[in-house]
């Protein structure tokens, strides 16, 4: 019996290590793609947990069960190499589980990699080794990062609150990733390419972005900031960039 | 002439003009572990470094040069090297040849491979001009010669490229020796499964390394000739480089896994005293895993905007199902065995279940592009990686080491040591990885030296480094298991643990052409059959 708690105690504990309220530790996304995300590691982290359960189970259970016993005759017991129905089993049931699970990741991608014909606004976003040119050209308002240091927290940039900014992403030089965590989304910036992709912010709040595609020497502090606030203070913010001169005219 | 007069030299000269496939297989296992331990002395200066926020000691560029050499080193010139090592040794043995096919083919390889991996070291540190940082699978444009202008990288192109070569020769030659030169009755169906899966993984050193010689003489064409292949600016694109990359990168991955399957699977039945369940759906899983290893690549493009995500999460997600069907062999093994599992071969084996699990069902996770989109290169991808290659394979080769070294050397490690090793090595690793995995949910990126204060990232990397220190008291342990028991160890005799398949039937160390007589083979455990003839199926 105590056997069996030391062996499910670290299993638990280690359960417990990951799981604040129904995401399992990830972060509670603040854009509307971000939270088709938070849904699909909803469902894959239960079939990996009910998974990993039987197997741990069955793995532990025949230790424990089957362990030689000092009581036990020398030698060979019951020598049985094969069973086609349980073989049969074990193969049928993970394939029907990766078909739902695929089934799933394939519908979000969809919808978190949906490009609206008709966005509110459009973001230019430029990676350079090592900082951020960010263009919103519609508005002519362009926001540069200074180079990047430990002490610099990287450009700010405002998106507008249940509105979609389509984000146009490219790099001048090497790769770069657009990632921010709060938004469960990464994009790489890659030179000669332009990665299209949408973020429509639901919650208000400043997050951290960094550069997540390794970029030499300062890459650890590539980061920029993104706050999403109400279309009104977004007009505003705009506004504001116009008349310290941040514009492309 | 030893050959003449059929004493055997032992000097040091006759190791290194040695073809004795025995002899190169031990070479290639000592020198991929000290590859291991220089590695795990680079990962010690990166959890070193990440102990804290903000710089401890090492400059961006340092740490850059650091972990990209970690990150070469043990996947280039330790894992792999350390699986074609127990191939070396182990194919000839266990299908009753006295040799490789291709003997001084067989050197060559090993020869490359050290050759490479000198020269993989000074691409990392003596380098004019810089040496090579820009990570292990060296991305142009900043692997290209604007970027990355020293020779570090040139040298790297050039020792990675021999260890590939002396990848394919090695395959060459498995494949050769266990499909032409088996026992009278060895049947495919009867090969110990170690063999079997070096056979698929030699099938895929032969299909994935030409891609990755080419992606790196293009890259070396665009930093010395001028090639602009990859450089947008030249009308290149360098996306081409990651298929190319990859296209290597993923089989290398089952490279670096399946021998290890083989190994565990080898073990769990001595130890189990049962033969192995589903033998040959086992070894239908393995040939499976080896056709998808080569559609799965772009898996680790998802977020390059330049693949279809579908169709390749569509794949990674299907290569999960022979994989798992493993574990499930492995269980029906143990099921209703006579289990003696305070052996570290056996410990080291349950190790490696516990901890590969863990890297499995993280590998479905990150199979899902939505999911990918968060955990591409954040700490999350790191943990995985590890728990498959360090906490799966890296385990495995423990088992392996405490398994076979008595074949090798005729003597015994010393259990008690090996239990206290394997005590430190399990609980080390978890400390070390599981909070990564914490790490990358929270956002950290991976190949970073510092990071802010304030975003809860302090105490999972302090844990983490903290399980760094615990693991090296396993190694130490380890190494001073190994170097007093090849002097002093108990005398093994020719079969120490009941062994089932060919090799426990010669002397250990076994002589120059491996058996002087070979048992009737009629079944998958030759071995096992002549001890017990009763339990030799009908």
């Amino acid at each position: 019996m105590r056997r069996w708690l030391l062996a499910v105690a670290p299993a638990m504990l280690a359960l417990a290590s990951c799981s604040d309220g129904t995401t399992f530790g990830f972060p509670d996304a603040a854009t509307e793609q971000g939270r088709r995300i938070v849904d699909v590691w909803g469902v894959f982290m239960i079939a990996a947990i009910v998974v990993a359960g039987i197997v741990y189970a069955g793995i532990l259970w025949s230790l424990l069960r089957y362990r030689r016993r000092r009581t036990d005759p020398e030698g060979y017991g019951h020598q049985f190499h094969a069973n086609v129905p349980i073989e049969i089993a074990y193969t049928a049931v993970p394939i029907l589980i990766i078909i739902g699970l695929f089934l799933i990741s394939y519908d979000a991608d969809r919808d978190i990699r949906e490009l609206h014909p008709d966005p509110d606004v459009v973001l230019e976003a430029t990676a350079f080794s090592w900082g951020w040119r960010f263009e919103y050209p519609e508005l002519g308002v362009v926001v540069v990062s200074p180079p990047a240091t430990r002490a610099e927290p990287g450009p700010e940039i405002v998106l507008p609150l249940d509105r979609i900014t389509r984000v146009r992403l490219t790099s001048a030089d090497v790769i770069h990733a657009f990632w921010v965590p709060s938004f469960n989304f990464k994009m790489d910036a890659i030179p000669g390419r332009t990665n299209e992709f949408e973020l429509t912010p639901v919650e208000e709040g400043t997050y951290r972005g960094v550069c997540a595609e390794f970029c030499g020497i300062q890459h650890a502090y590539m980061t920029f900031r993104v706050t999403s606030a109400s279309p009104a203070e977004f007009d505003g913010w705009i506004a504001e960039q116009r008349a310290v001169g941040a514009t492309t005219g | 002439m030893s050959v003449f007069t059929g004493v055997r030299s032992t000097g040091p000269v006759s190791w290194l003009t040695t073809t004795d496939h025995k002899r190169i297989g031990i070479m290639y296992c000592v020198t991929a572990f000290a590859f291991f331990l220089i590695g795990g002395a680079l990962a010690g200066l990166i959890r070193t470094e990440l102990a804290r926020p903000d710089l401890q000691f090492m400059e961006p560029n340092t740490y850059n040069g650091v972990f990209t050499l970690h990150g070469t080193i043990m996947i280039f010139l330790f894992v792999a090297p350390f699986g074609a090592g127990l191939m070396n040794y182990l194919v000839p043995l266990q299908i009753g040849a006295p040799d490789m096919a291709f003997p001084r083919l067989n050197a060559t390889s090993y020869w490359f491979f050290a050759f490479g991996g000198v020269l993989v070291l000074f691409s990392g540190f003596a380098s004019q001009g810089g040496g090579a940082s820009m990570g292990w699978y060296a991305y142009p444009p900043l692997s290209g010669p604007r970027w990355s202008p020293g020779i570090g990288v040139d040298l790297w192109i050039f020792g990675v490229g021999f260890a590939a070569i002396s990848t394919m020769l090695t395959g060459i030659n498995v494949l050769t020796t266990a499909f032409l030169m088996r026992a009278p009755g060895m049947t495919m169906w009867r090969l110990p499964i170690f063999t079997w899966n070096a056979i698929v993984t030699s099938l895929l050193g032969v299909v994935a390394f030409p891609p990755l010689l080419v992606a790196a003489s293009l890259l070396l064409f665009e930093r010395r000739l001028d090639g602009l292949v990859f450089d947008p600016l030249g009308g290149g694109d360098p996306v081409i480089y990651q298929h190319l990359f990859w296209f290597l990168g993923h089989p290398e991955v089952y490279i670096m896994a399946l021998p290890f399957f083989g190994v565990v699977t080898e073990i769990i039945p001595v130890f189990s005293r049962k033969p192995l369940f589903g033998y040959v759906g086992f070894v239908l899983a393995t040939m499976t895993i080896g056709a998808y290893s080569v559609g799965v690549w772009a898996h680790h493009m998802y977020t390059t905007g330049a693949v279809n995500n579908p169709f390749f999460s569509a794949m990674s997600f299907v290569i999960a199902v022979p994989t798992g069907i493993k574990f499930f062999n492995w269980i029906g093994t143990m099921w209703g065995g006579r289990i003696r599992w305070s052996h570290p071969a056996m410990l080291f084996s349950v190790g490696f279940l516990l901890n590969f699990l863990v890297g499995g069902v993280t590998g479905v996770i990150v199979a899902s592009a939505p999911l990918d989109y968060h955990f591409n290169d954040s700490y999350f991808l790191v943990s995985h990686f590890h728990y498959t290659l360090m906490g799966g394979s890296v385990f495995a080769i423990f088992a392996a080491i405490y398994f076979w070294f008595p074949k090798m050397t005729g003597r015994l490690m010393r259990e008690r040591l090996g239990r206290w090793a394997f005590a430190f090595l399990f609980t080390g690793f978890n400390l070390t990885f599981w909070p990564q995995f914490v790490l990358g949910m929270r956002g950290m990126p991976r190949r970073v030296p510092d990071y802010p204060s304030d975003i809860d990232l302090e105490i999972p990397n302090l844990v983490s480094s903290f399980g760094v220190v615990i693991m090296s008291i396993g190694v130490l342990i380890f190494l001073w298991d190994w170097w007093t028991a090849r002097r002093s160890g108990t005398p093994a005799g020719p079969d120490p643990w009941d062994g089932r398949s060919l090799e426990w039937s010669t002397s250990s160390p076994p002589p120059e052409h491996n058996f002087t007589e070979l048992p009737r083979i009629r079944s998958v455990s030759p071995t096992l059959d002549t001890k017990h003839p009763e339990l030799v199926p009908p």
